[in-house]
């Protein structure tokens, strides 16, 4: 297994890949989708055969119509999702055979944001981004409520990277859509993660509100985690995609930059009725 | 088929009417009773109505004569003072059914007055009670009765109290015991909610399907729990109480013990729904940090479950007072068995003191908990 990866495996120079000008080729392979496929109970194919390569320090962009595969897709990753059939690959271990005790320690370094945030909302801001240490802390002492003073000093540290380290004591609920949505990515930072799934993050926020989630998004990618995105609109794609992958029905119709989805390509993965609508516009 | 359809229902209306038939002569419905048998409830409704709450301090002054029955069995009151307080019989004797009057002169103004027999064998057994007027004055008409006849010569003697108020009111004894009892009551529907919380709270997560129903281990563990919770939740708590009394024999104890099931069994249930209500959200959110099953509970499950569980303990609280009532009926200690025994000795009016503490207190517990649930959000 472990040869798969000797061909790709050329270390990464720097974590600012972009400005060093480091071609996307020579990067390592940190993630490889191998023929997944996940048929849920009710016989739903929500994935068919999708294959593809995750290198480091890539803002890889998944698109897709509703239904098509997306969230799925980005929940095989960590396996919130068992696949059906197929293998995925990090850092060298199969995902998809890790014991329970392996899959959280390779959780632990993949973040995930959500659509809907899915911050407690009844909890504290800090107590949700305590959350995100979970994996790593004493499990007892946590399970009583005892964190670390680092750890906490940590977590006002990531709420202050998304500039709302004045809300940690304020009830999540308490905040407004976009706020908590960089709550949620304050949490995915307490897991020093290598990877940053992010399941439609700004779908459920004002469409003014989408760059300055994605901005985020894009700083830590330039500080060298990578994140693999679900979007929904075309022109945030190509602001941010380094890479895109595009899933119609379960099935990967598109893999490459969003420079090259023109017209054609478009209506192949959004279907001939499509019209492209722009978030800016809104 | 329309022809099939309007037989089946017709069909179906001949058994509901049979039905109701039959359960209306089972039952011996009979509403003009309601009105007929007015004179026997009346009396103590009106005992209920006016409950025994306060006492005034009373003074009590006894005078006797002897009068003997029948005449020449025993030497009677010689003389009658001319003044003073004092008990005058129109005769000084009389033989066994013969009715006579007693007047009672000078004695203390608008008092209670207790005309009773103090038989021979020393016990005494009350005759008629009436009051005096605001000259001390007194007339009743008293029955020589067999059961004071004089033996071994010694002859029954009349007497006669008269209580009269002095001092302001203060809580009568059955209000003190009224509140001794409901006491017990509400701190046994307490303690058995509280140890019922102790054992639900954690059982609940088994039967949360959205927590354990995972594999065929999980599923059976959730279906068990499931099960059980619903099978001890069909048993009434009266018939709890029943077989815990036979078996502890009665007493506030085994009531306790027969609320704590049952309110194990339906605090498991709806804490079970309370967890699967949840946003499951959160869960995954924290699932993908890497947490383990126990710390996604904790941190993903609990607070999102606090406001529904505090708010289901204080509504079963509340229920328990009001089920403790009624098992303290079967002998399981408390207000309920004040009340029953009240009933059983014809004292309506502490059974009236009863009641009115029971409505009191549920009705205080039943807003007391809606306002507690109202601020949980």
């Amino acid at each position: 297994m472990s040869s798969l990866f000797h061909s790709t495996l050329i270390p990464c120079p720097s974590p600012n890949w972009r400005e060093v000008g480091v071609r996307a080729e020579w990067r390592t392979i940190m993630l490889r989708i191998q023929n997944v496929t996940k048929t849920y109970p009710n016989g739903t194919q929500a994935l068919k055969n999708v294959s593809f390569d995750v290198k480091d320090g890539e803002f890889l962009v998944v698109i897709g119509l509703s239904g098509s595969g997306k969230s799925t897709l980005l929940r095989c990753i960590n396996r919130l999702i068992d696949p059906t059939e197929g293998k995925i690959f990090w850092d060298n271990t199969d995902i998809t055979i890790a014991s329970p005790a392996e899959l959280r320690n390779i959780r632990r370094k993949i973040g995930m944001v959500f659509q809907q945030f899915n911050l407690v909302k009844r909890s504290s801001v800090m107590t949700n981004v305590l959350s995100g240490r979970l994996g790593y802390v004493n499990p007892w002492l946590s399970l009583v409520g005892i964190w670390p003073e680092e750890e906490k000093k940590k977590a006002l540290q990531s709420l202050e990277r998304v500039g709302i380290a004045d809300k940690a004591y304020n009830r999540a609920d308490a905040l407004s859509g976009g706020q908590q949505q960089r709550v949620g990515i304050a949490r995915a930072l307490m897991q020093d993660p290598k990877l940053i799934l992010a399941d439609e993050p700004v779908a459920s926020l004002d469409p003014v509100l989408s760059h300055s989630i994605l901005q985020y998004l894009e700083q830590l990618n330039k500080e060298g985690i990578t994140v693999i995105c679900s979007l929904h609109f075309l022109d945030l794609v190509h602001r941010y995609a380094t890479r895109v992958v595009a899933l119609k029905d379960g099935v990967k119709v598109f893999e490459g930059s969003a420079q090259e989805i023109d017209r054609a390509k478009f209506k192949e993965i959004y279907g001939e009725e499509a019209q492209e609508v722009r978030a800016a516009s809104l | 088929m329309q022809r099939s359809r309007i037989i089946r229902n017709v069909f179906l209306i001949a058994l509901i009417v049979a039905a109701l038939g039959i359960s209306y002569n089972v039952t011996g419905v009979d509403f003009p009773r309601l009105f007929r048998d007015l004179p026997k409830g009346g009396p103590i409704l009106r005992e209920f109505l006016s409950p025994d709450v306060f006492t005034r301090e009373m003074e009590t002054r006894t005078i006797e004569i002897d009068f003997p029955i029948p005449c020449g069995s025993a030497p009677a009151e010689s003389e009658v003072p001319a003044s003073g307080p004092r008990l005058v019989p129109s005769v000084n004797c009389a033989d066994e059914r013969q009715k006579f009057t007693l007047e009672g002169f000078d004695l203390e103004p608008n008092s209670e007055v207790i005309i009773r027999w103090n038989l021979p064998d020393d016990r005494t057994m009350t005759a008629i009670r009436t009051q005096t007027d605001a000259n001390g004055y007194f007339t009743s008409e008293v029955e020589a009765r067999p059961i004071a006849a004089t033996k071994d010569g010694k002859p029954s003697q009349l007497e006669v109290d008269t209580n009269t108020p002095v001092g302001g009111m203060k809580p009568s004894q059955a209000l003190k015991d009224v509140v001794d009892a409901m006491f017990v009551t509400i701190f046994m529907a307490l303690l058995s909610t509280t140890i019922a919380t102790f054992v639900a709270a954690p059982l609940s997560f088994f039967a949360a399907s959205n927590i354990t129903r995972k594999g065929v281990a999980g599923t059976t563990i959730y279906y068990v729990f499931r099960s059980f919770f619903n099978l001890m939740r069909s048993y009434d708590p009266l018939l709890m109480a029943s077989v815990f009394g036979f078996w502890l024999s009665f007493g506030a104890f085994p009531g306790f013990l027969a609320l704590t099931v049952v309110t194990i069994a339906s605090l498991g249930k709806l804490f079970s729904e309370a967890i699967e209500g949840i946003d499951s959200g959160p869960i995954e959110a924290l699932q993908a940090t890497g947490s383990n099953q126990l710390q996604t509970v904790v941190y993903g499950v609990v607070p999102q479950i606090v406001p529904d569980f505090i708010s289901f303990i204080i509504y079963h609280w509340d229920i328990n007072v009001r089920i403790s009532t009624i098992i303290g009926f079967v002998g399981g200690g408390g207000i309920g068995f004040y009340l029953s025994e009240q009933i059983n000795g014809f004292h309506y009016d502490r059974a009236g003191t009863a009641i009115w503490a029971i409505v009191i207190v549920v009705w205080a517990m039943d807003f007391l908990s809606a306002e507690v649930r109202k601020r949980l959000t």
